[in-house]
């Protein structure tokens, strides 16, 4: 079955609705968020990874995980009371999915924003300002030659 | 003074990358990393040194707040030009990318308005055949 790439302007709302709702700090369960939508469950994860990119589930996980990433830098939460404000019960799997999409540790995370920016720099460390990302980029290369082939895989 | 580059945030820099070359048919124009994110950015294939599109993270919660009113209202937030609108919209649909606007006559312009799965819509239009 092709998924539907032509929404109405009520299909689109609720896809939007439901997305603000799973970011939430208060997620909704998915089942719920499709019933909202008028969709099956089905349905509602195949139109929403078309519209948004990733599945309702990914989205709401990397909204914890953001949230995670900001109090880890900014605040002085335990990590376990990081991993359980944020909506995971498990330590486990919290760390694990960290680890996965930053790249670190929870705490090798929290420990290298301390050691490479002061308090007052983090908040603009965790935000790259778009643009600004130009001219760091050219700054790396001035340093280190870039001599490879652009690597597009 | 020149208009050689401009900027869209997208979520996540490697599907903004998958999007915009395998599916629109950009090509990357620069990829060089800084920190966790990239300076990325891609040209049309018909004016590889014309104007850069930059693919910027939108990591900021201001910028997110921004990309998301603006998609929920269903405002474009750029727009690239085509030759024949019909055919474009034609070959998205096939892979899947979704229209909030089919095709539709603004007076000696066509428009259609597609989302870029990176929270962006982006408008194409067809301009009047010269």
């Amino acid at each position: 079955m092709r998924v539907t790439t032509q929404l109405t302007e009520d299909a689109f709302a609720d896809l939007c609705r439901a997305r603000a709702r799973l970011r939430s700090s208060r997620p909704v369960a998915i089942r719920e968020a499709a019933a909202a939508a008028r969709l099956s469950p089905f349905q509602f994860i195949r139109r929403f990874k078309a519209l948004f990119g990733e599945t309702p589930h990914q989205l709401r996980i990397a909204a914890r995980l953001d949230r995670a990433r900001r109090l880890l830098a900014l605040t002085d939460r335990a990590v376990t009371d990081v991993c359980l404000d944020v909506g995971f019960s498990s330590l486990g799997s919290f760390s694990a999915l960290f680890a996965r999409r930053v790249g670190r540790s929870p705490s090798a995370y929290r420990a290298e924003v301390r050691a490479t920016t002061s308090p007052s720099e983090r908040p603009a460390a965790l935000y790259p300002g778009c643009l600004n990302l130009m001219g760091a980029a050219f700054a790396t290369l001035e340093k280190q030659p870039r001599d490879a082939p652009m690597d597009t895989a | 003074m020149r208009i050689k580059l401009t900027s869209i945030m997208v979520d996540d820099q490697s599907k903004a990358l998958r999007f915009y070359t395998e599916v629109l048919g950009f090509v990357p124009k620069q990829k060089i990393p800084v920190g966790q994110y990239w300076w990325l950015s891609v040209v049309s294939p018909e004016a590889p040194d014309g104007t850069e599109l930059s693919l910027e993270p939108n990591a900021n919660p201001a910028g997110r707040a921004f990309q998301e009113a603006m998609f929920t209202q269903g405002i474009p937030v750029a727009a690239f030009e085509v030759t024949d609108l019909a055919k474009e919209v034609e070959r998205l649909q096939a892979a899947g990318v979704v229209f909030t606007q089919m095709p539709t006559q603004m007076g000696p312009v066509s428009i259609a308005v597609c989302s870029d799965t990176c929270g962006n819509l982006i408008q194409l239009y067809q301009p009047p055949a010269r």
